[in-house]
């Protein structure tokens, strides 16, 4: 890669005595849809901020296509943004919403004309030009406010959790619509939510933030798959973690003790330890099967409650030693008497269990 | 009389007692003395001078309803994004200085007005001008006596408008490339027009009838009307003249407040929903 299209230098923000981003260094090449995910607090939102112009990193420089933003205020940084709340023109319509931008751009009114068109259809709005923002629902009104935040071709367009106003089955829906509007225009999009669902659905890469630092990115299938740390582990999709003491590592695969007594080798190390370290074991509440397979580990188990969720059951179980065990098999792969409590053994596959320091 | 009227009946005898009643004692007035007829209002109407105390009545009023706005509207939208610890302070001193007595306020203005007050002692010594500006007794000192009482009239209702408006809106419309001269032309001056239709109209009927400050600041050259509606009662006594004065006064602050209602009603500031 040679130049990066969007850079995010050494990044820092602090507001007094609190910083709310330490060190954020990322590189974004054109086209691609990136979340920043992380728990509220996270800095993600301060970081999209300084993107935006609203407000002034305290160190580092944010580059497009080279040249620092830093300098450039807020309405000339040719940047479309979404935003959490509704922040429609209250007194302008629909139509007068998505034409601002090219009004005060200047912009010939036939242009202005057959650009709103355009970004009506784009967004499935075209019925609704003449509708004022109060006349519209959640879901429409973040629709007209992204057809206005491309309406002027921004290179970049910046989304700072747009559907966490609306209820589930219209996020689903909204989503959906913003997939397409990237792959229609080809926008590079930066795009904030705390829910990982919505990353994992959306972005081509995600950043997942912590407290000011970006913990790892990556596609949400390295995220999910390959967690670099057991922050990570624990925000993207649910995970078991388990007491472990850690034996040898070969490989990196190592061979850990349970609590239980019983040791299991072929779990992937994250980091090196040393023998007799104390560590944690992470185990997806889908990895675990109830048949034996030819290389699966075991694990003893008290099962305290069963639920059916469908696709999937939901078995709550307890270790001997009294750790709580998350565990979802799919409902096929279950016979009704499995399903009364019991003492019991269940499978997982060590290679998809992950090994970190406790 | 349906029954869920009966709980309004003593507001209703309080209004009509104390309100309708007079108007309609000072209409009869205008129309029955000194004799029967409209002769008091052809005479207003029909007057050089009299229709010059109108005109300077409405200049006035203009005047000081322009400059309260242009000086309120800074002031309200400090007010709308500051701390709000702050901004109860700010409004304190506001409100406080409605509290005070008028006439103290307006002896005030003439002190620091007058040829030899603080305000031309001060630029004369740091030698600004030579000779004293005429700051009292014309136009200038009327306004500015009156903006300063009219301010807390046109800032309350502003700040109540202004708050309401999403400071989002207008990052928003930075981003979307609006300088912060056409953010406040295209989107903050027409959110925030109810809130100076409301003060402004307030501030002008206010001046219309105004008495004191314009008797103490102003000059001779432009009396205003209810100078001369007390002027004809009490010197002249002259309760016919005075009356249709006052009626007129009335007749058309109810037309300014139609209009406004009109205007206001009729806009699109469905911001809230």
């Amino acid at each position: 890669m040679t130049q990066p299209f969007l850079s995010i230098r050494n990044l820092r923000k602090a507001f007094g005595a609190i910083t709310a981003v330490h060190d954020v260094t990322l590189d974004i090449p054109k086209g691609e849809f990136l979340t920043f995910l992380g728990p509220s607090g996270s800095g993600k939102s301060t970081t999209l901020y300084a993107i935006a112009g609203f407000q002034d990193p305290s160190s580092g420089d944010v580059e497009l296509e080279g040249r620092s933003l830093l300098a450039v205020p807020s309405h000339r940084r040719n940047i479309g943004m979404v935003f959490q709340r509704y922040t429609l023109f209250p007194h302008l319509t629909v139509a007068e919403n998505v034409a601002f931008p090219l009004r005060v751009r200047r912009r010939p009114e036939a242009e202005v004309k057959k650009k709103v068109a355009d970004m009506l259809a784009l967004v499935r709005l075209e019925s609704f030009a003449q509708r004022l923002p109060g006349a519209l629902s959640g879901g429409q009104q973040q629709r007209v406010a992204l057809a206005r935040a491309l309406a002027y071709d921004p290179p970049i367009l910046l989304m700072d959790e747009p559907l966490s106003a609306l209820d589930k089955k219209l996020r689903e829906e909204i989503q959906g619509e913003i997939r397409r509007i990237h792959r229609e225009t080809g926008v590079t999009i930066l795009y904030v939510t705390h829910d990982q669902e919505e990353a994992l659905h959306l972005s081509d890469r995600i950043a997942l933030f912590r407290d000011g630092r970006i913990e790892q990115t990556g596609s949400g299938e390295d995220l999910y798959l390959r967690p670099a740390t057991d922050f990570v582990a624990g925000f993207i999709g649910n995970s078991n973690f388990l007491a472990a003491e850690h034996l040898d590592t070969k490989d990196g695969t190592a061979t850990i003790r349970l609590a239980d007594g019983s040791v299991v080798s072929g779990v992937r190390a994250n980091g090196t330890f040393g023998k007799g370290q104390k560590t944690r074991l992470m185990i997806r509440p889908e990895a675990f099967g109830m048949v034996r397979r030819p290389a699966s580990a075991e694990l003893n188990v008290e099962i305290v409650d069963v639920a059916f969720y469908g696709e999937r059951r939901r078995i709550v179980a307890r270790t001997a030693g009294g750790e709580g065990v998350d565990i979802r098999p799919t409902s096929a792969a279950m016979q009704l008497q499995d399903l009364t409590p019991c003492s019991r053994q269940v499978f997982f596959d060590p290679t998809a269990a992950f090994l970190f320091p406790a | 009389m349906p029954a869920g009227l009966n709980g309004l009946l003593p507001a209703l005898v309080l209004i009509v007692l104390f309100f309708v009643v007079p108007v309609l004692a000072l209409l009869l007035r205008s129309v029955t003395e000194p004799e029967p007829g409209l002769q008091n209002y052809a005479a207003l109407l029909g007057d050089g001078t009299y229709a010059r105390v109108f005109f300077n009545t409405f200049l006035v009023a203009s005047v000081v309803t322009i400059v309260t706005v242009l000086v309120a509207f800074p002031v309200a939208w400090m007010l709308a994004i500051m701390p709000s610890a702050l901004a109860s302070i700010v409004f304190g001193v506001i409100i406080l200085s409605m509290w005070t007595n008028l006439l103290t306020r307006t002896y005030a203005w003439m002190v620091l007005l007058q040829r030899t007050g603080v305000i031309n002692r001060t630029l004369m010594a740091a030698g600004i001008i030579d000779q004293p500006l005429p700051l009292i007794n014309n136009l200038t000192g009327v306004t500015i006596g009156m903006v300063y009482i009219m301010l807390p009239f046109m800032i309350l209702p502003l700040v109540g408008t202004l708050r309401a408006i999403d400071p989002m809106t207008l990052r928003a419309a930075a981003l979307c490339g609006a300088s912060p001269f056409q953010a406040f032309r295209r989107i903050l001056l027409p959110l925030s027009l109810p809130g100076v239709a409301a003060g402004g109209l307030m501030v002008f009927v206010m001046s219309l009838g105004y008495f004191v400050t314009p008797a103490l600041l102003g000059g001779t050259s432009n009396m205003m009307l209810a100078e001369m509606i007390a002027q004809m009662i009490q010197s002249l006594l002259n309760w016919g003249l005075g009356s249709a004065a006052a009626f007129i006064l009335l007749v058309v602050t109810m037309a300014l407040y139609a209009l406004q209602l009109r205007l206001v009603g009729a806009r699109r500031i469905s911001g809230g929903a």
